[in-house]
């Protein structure tokens, strides 16, 4: 059994390793102007290959795929988290509003400084969004104080969501015209546009909130089993629950700050990868979440740029398409246990 | 009160600083079985909960082997207590060997990995408790009677001093209560385990337990021996048993005790 099991594991982690090693490689090279796998390998190798060749690779492709790793690796690790801490496998960061009050802020920010005429960085960014969600995550939690089942908990997030929405529909419409399109295509979540300098940013932060995650995985894992044995186990439930409220914020915002928000991948992936593994050990689950999020969205990513070129569709509209239905499938099951 | 290993002393629980039981004075002695009983909602498992630290204590103090248990770190009382509460153990796609496992939590290293001596440690629980044929299976498709006792042996597996359980047999049938209690019975013989639980059957309680505590509302009323405690009269006074239910239960032939 035993035996069994750690097999399953690593055939598990080989195939979401190797899917993502291959839509890695299939972004870089789909795409408007079509690149061969010589082209890539030989740019990568430093050899001789044609200057444009070389820039679309280096400049707009491989960091755009870098950052699809990133966030979508985050935000399905966002999306455990919030799971993980409301006993609820519908729970998620766009699901519960979270991101769309780190939107609403981001939105703020973003008109404020440009109305100033200043040039914004990741970090501003990035706490603005963190702010957003948390304030977002507060209504959710006073919210809770109240409710307890399960889909009444996601109509109020989608609510909050709604609301943060609507004002940061406002704050657009009161933008001057030259902010708008910037606006309006990050509003709704994309990845076009990465820089280098923004991987690097998220690569840091991500990776930071991935290593303490990692460490918190033995009290995650008793905190599973309910607070009261939990807490029979010797672990600061309290504290732990701060923890990964703050985490959790952090990764959502780290999405929304550099790719607006983005569809039910925090899930979906987390979901799926639960049932690939059969266990939500959070030793295993956390980074097989990471890898399944990014193996997710760097597939829809590809669609999004490809399926309808050389118009881009946005990224919530692809993984919506993907990941809603796993929210179904979800809700029923959910409902056939609770009958039994 | 010399010789307890458990003592519990002006002991008030309750929720929000608003007491519900208060004024608690009892113990028991090491290797020993206690048993609360008393009506619904007498505070049975508030005192159970407030003494495995799940509530804070109103006021008074709780001592474990002369130690204050009120003060000691969480990883310690890890290792003395092991309980088994009312509240289900979410074991969202464990095997059963797996829910034991989890018992061995406070001896593991920083990731909570099972070394070989938890893993034998959750071997001999299984087996003491008799579910090590349900070691591979699924912790959500077993039966209650089967739930309980996996739940035991997770406790068990824990290795504690002392264990809490709060109402363990009441939705067991005949045949599983009494293969419950003989497990707990053979704790306390061959592991020299304390036993605090709350019980519903006034029967088994009288007939299991070294001391018994009977909680009355917002007071303890009697604390002693089966024998000073279970007394017909008494017994119908703490449940509040009238001339009316007495009559039915004789004409019946229903037995209180």
């Amino acid at each position: 059994m035993e035996q069994k099991r750690r097999i399953r594991y690593i055939i598990s982690f080989l195939i979401l390793i190797l899917g993502i090693g291959l839509f890695f490689v299939l972004n870089i090279c789909i795409g408007s102007v079509k690149i061969s796998l010589s082209d890539v390998l030989s740019s990568f190798t430093g050899k001789e290959v044609g200057e444009t060749v070389r820039s679309i690779i280096m400049n707009i492709r491989f960091p755009r795929t870098a950052a699809v790793f990133i966030l979508g690796g985050a935000l399905a690790l966002s999306g455990y988290l919030l799971q993980t801490f409301f006993h609820n496998p519908i729970a998620g960061p766009f699901v519960l509003g979270i991101s769309s009050g780190a939107k609403m802020c981001v939105a703020l920010l973003m008109v404020f400084l440009l109305g100033h005429s200043v040039k914004m960085n990741s970090a501003s960014l990035i706490l603005a969004a963190f702010f957003g969600s948390m304030i977002s995550m507060g209504f959710v939690l006073l919210m809770t104080r109240k409710i307890h089942s399960m889909s009444m908990l996601v109509v109020c997030g989608v609510m909050i969501g709604y609301i943060c929405s609507a004002i940061t529909e406002i704050i657009i419409t009161f933008a001057s015209d030259a902010d708008i399109v910037n606006l309006h295509n990050w509003s709704r979540g994309s990845f076009s546009g990465m820089t280098w300098d923004q991987v690097k940013v998220m690569a840091v932060v991500v990776a930071a909130a991935f290593v303490v995650v990692f460490l918190l995985s033995k009290q995650l894992d008793a905190y599973n089993l309910g607070d009261s044995y939990a807490k029979n186990m010797g672990v600061n439930v309290s504290f732990l629950r701060i923890m990964i409220v703050i985490l959790s914020g952090v990764l959502s915002a780290c999405i929304v700050a550099f790719a607006g928000p983005i569809s039910f991948v925090g899930v979906a992936a987390p979901h799926l990868i639960k049932k690939m593994f059969g266990t939500v050990k959070p030793i295993l689950m956390i980074p097989a979440c990471f890898l399944g999020g990014s193996l997710f969205c760097l597939f829809c990513d590809l669609l999004a740029r490809n399926l309808f070129a050389p118009s881009e569709l946005n990224i919530s509209t692809v993984t919506a398409i993907f990941g809603a239905p796993v929210v179904i499938v979800i809700l029923q099951s959910g409902k056939r246990e609770k009958k039994r | 009160m010399s010789g307890y290993y458990f003592k519990a002393d002006g002991l008030s629980v309750g929720y929000n600083g608003m007491p519900v039981v208060s004024k608690l004075d009892f113990g028991i002695e090491k290797g020993k079985i206690l048993s609360l009983i008393g009506p619904n909602g007498a505070g049975k498992s508030t005192v159970l909960k407030s003494i495995a630290r799940q509530l804070s204590v109103v006021a008074g103090c709780v001592y474990l082997d002369d130690a204050n248990l009120l003060e000691m770190s969480a990883k310690e009382v890890s290792t003395k207590m092991a309980v088994l509460l009312t509240e289900r153990l979410r074991g969202e796609m464990m095997t059963c060997g797996d829910v034991v496992g989890t018992g061995r939590y406070p001896y593991t290293g920083y990731f909570g990995v099972l070394g070989e001596e938890d893993k034998r440690a959750v071997k001999n629980a299984m087996e003491l408790v008799k579910v090590a044929d349900l070691m591979d299976r699924d912790f959500s498709e077993i039966s209650d009677g089967q739930r309980q006792r996996v739940m035991l042996a997770r406790a068990i597996a824990q290795d504690p001093e002392i264990i809490i359980l709060d109402e363990p047999t009441s939705f067991l049938d005949i045949r599983h209560k009494l293969e419950f209690l003989s497990v707990v019975e053979k704790m306390k013989e061959e592991k020299n385990v304390t036993v605090i639980m709350s019980m519903h059957e006034l029967d088994l309680a009288g007939k299991i337990s070294d001391r018994i505590l009977c909680l009355k509302g917002e007071y303890a009323d009697r604390f002693g021996t089966p024998e000073e405690v279970m007394e017909k009269e008494y017994i119908r006074e703490l449940f509040g048993i009238d001339e009316e239910m007495k009559a039915f239960a004789e004409q019946k032939g229903i037995k209180i005790i």
